[in-house]
């Protein structure tokens, strides 16, 4: 992220604080245990119907459990990141699994079962030059 | 759900399609109204014995099944569109059997038709985040649980290859068929790469086209030797905790099924029609990516989980085989023509029971099952018997 430059998340609660403080917002039932990656609005758990979920900041590092490289450009056009790009699953500890844009390292690095960071990172860059940030995972290769 | 015995017994009396392929001159609802026309032709039926109509589409837009049957014409009869992923098809023929089944219909029309948009399926089945994030890539979702089963069960980029070779082998006899040129292993293991481990061989094409049923009670029937029984037409639209990337689903860690989606269709299905995966003669499996038909002939409880890669070999799935497995060459020859797809599979099954199949025609095939998968998720079972 360079200096000076405008910044904006992708969508408001999907993590808290910054740099090394980083932590993804997710939502845990306080009956059954589940927890869930976003964060969910309703208190009412998909679980066990129990209405009882609370914000839950999650753990920062977690394993890559399967990945892809993709190479073609997704329909829509809702995806305004580079292509290629590398994607796939972290599972962390607190017990959710996570799908995530891979960064910080060569896509053939990639690997399953390796140890992966949380990084906050621009996904692109508006017209007027505002980065749009997203949470990624960092493969530690 | 009710056991067979507390339901009407629900015949296929006529089927219609149009060949899959790319119509850039035809609207959606001329290629379900030419389907419409054939399966009642086929059932020797006039449109007014019709009571009721179904019909599936993904992307034709509201009212879109109308349009189909205004060609056929108006006659006062319900009209209900069936949006449901890639199983809208399926989903509008169980509508159909259900409407008969219960009594409530003595005649019903199921259609699936498709005109699909340009270039990769733009599906809507996820949440924003997910499609700002680029994680609504159809080969893309396929590819991470390709690499799961292959690091589960030790399968190789060569064993998913084969099932497209095997397709395109089949899809070549079958003249609906969107590809009917056979590909070598080579060929698709050295086709660019769309999401890694899967090449673009690997990936169904897209097709527009439709196909339709006339499904009555065995009395409304014309020609009782034609006709092919629905034995079981089944639904299951997701189990809690299992991962289907197709529409941003992930694992519970915490608490996974006991059971997957596929496996409990299929069980449910098997109960229903009184009969196991041993009794399958023909098979319509889902192949819109080649790998997801390993799993798939597994979950269905067709072999052991990871043996589907060595039978594939042996030739077991081969039109000659013990079990045939996507003898119109699948959704990688035919097309994937989202809301038709389920369609087509029934269309062939249908054509197999009757022993009208041709060159592909699998040896005395009496019972046959389709599988329809999709986002949503859904998993859609329907065992036909003649």
């Amino acid at each position: 992220m360079e200096c000076g430059k405008k910044t904006v998340p992708l969508r408001e609660e999907l993590w808290t604080a910054s740099g090394d403080q980083a932590g993804l917002i997710g939502s845990g039932c306080t009956l059954c245990g589940e927890i869930f990656f976003p964060k969910k609005k309703s208190a009412f758990c998909p679980h066990c119907q129990h209405e009882g979920l609370q914000d839950a900041t999650l753990g920062s590092r977690g394993r890559i459990t399967t990945f892809t490289m993709v190479h073609q450009q997704p329909a829509g056009g809702f995806y305004k990141g580079p292509v290629p790009y590398a994607y796939g699953v972290v599972q962390l500890p607190d017990g959710v699994n996570v799908e995530t844009l891979f960064t910080g390292c060569r896509p053939d690095e990639i690997r399953t079962g390796l140890e992966a960071r949380l990084a906050i990172e621009k996904l692109y860059e508006e017209d007027d030059g505002t980065e749009v940030l997203t949470y990624k995972f960092v493969p530690t290769v | 759900m009710k056991p067979p015995g507390e339901t009407r017994e629900v015949v296929v009396a006529g089927i219609g399609a149009t060949r899959w392929g790319y119509y850039p001159d035809r609207e959606s609802y001329e290629l379900a109204a030419e389907a419409i026309i054939d399966a009642l032709k086929d059932a020797e039926m006039e449109w007014r014995e019709v009571e009721t109509a179904f019909c599936g589409s993904v992307y034709q837009g509201t009212g879109s099944g109308h349009q189909a049957v205004r060609e056929v014409g108006l006659t006062g009869i319900p009209v209900v569109n069936v949006e449901n992923a890639c199983s809208s098809g399926s989903s509008a023929f169980r509508l159909a059997y259900q409407a008969v089944a219960s009594g409530l219909h003595d005649v019903a029309l199921a259609v699936g038709f498709e005109k699909m948009p340009k270039g990769p399926i733009p599906s809507t089945a996820f949440r924003p985040t997910e499609l700002q994030m680029g994680f609504n890539v159809q080969p893309a979702n396929y590819a991470l649980e390709t690499l799961l089963y292959m690091e589960k069960y030790g399968a190789t980029e060569e064993d998913f290859s084969l099932i497209t070779v095997k397709n395109r082998k089949n899809g070549a006899l079958n003249p609906h068929a969107r590809f009917q040129k056979p590909v070598t292993l080579e060929e698709v293991m050295n086709s660019r790469a769309v999401a890694g481990p899967l090449r673009l061989l690997h990936c169904c094409p897209l097709a527009d086209g439709a196909a339709g049923f006339i499904l009555c009670t065995r009395k409304k029937l014309r020609s009782k030797s034609r006709a092919v029984t629905v034995a079981a037409s089944v639904l299951t639209s997701g189990v809690y905790g299992e991962a289907v990337y197709q529409c941003g689903m992930v694992d519970s860690v915490k608490f996974p099924p006991a059971e997957g989606m596929v496996e409990m269709s299929a069980r449910k299905a098997y109960q229903f029609a009184g009969c196991g995966p041993e009794d399958m003669d023909v098979i319509q499996v889902y192949d819109s990516m080649a790998p997801g038909e390993l799993w798939d002939i597994e979950k269905l409880g067709f072999c052991k989980e990871g043996e589907a890669p060595r039978l594939l070999r042996e030739g077991v799935f081969d039109i000659n085989g013990k079990i045939p497995a996507n003898t119109d060459g699948g959704l990688i020859s035919r097309g994937h023509p989202l809301g038709a797809t389920g369609c087509g599979q029934i269309y062939e099954v249908v054509l197999q029971l009757r022993g009208e199949a041709g060159p592909r025609q699998a040896k005395e095939a009496k019972t046959g099952l389709c599988h329809t998968m999709g986002a949503g998720p859904n998993s859609s079972i329907i065992i036909l018997k003649k």
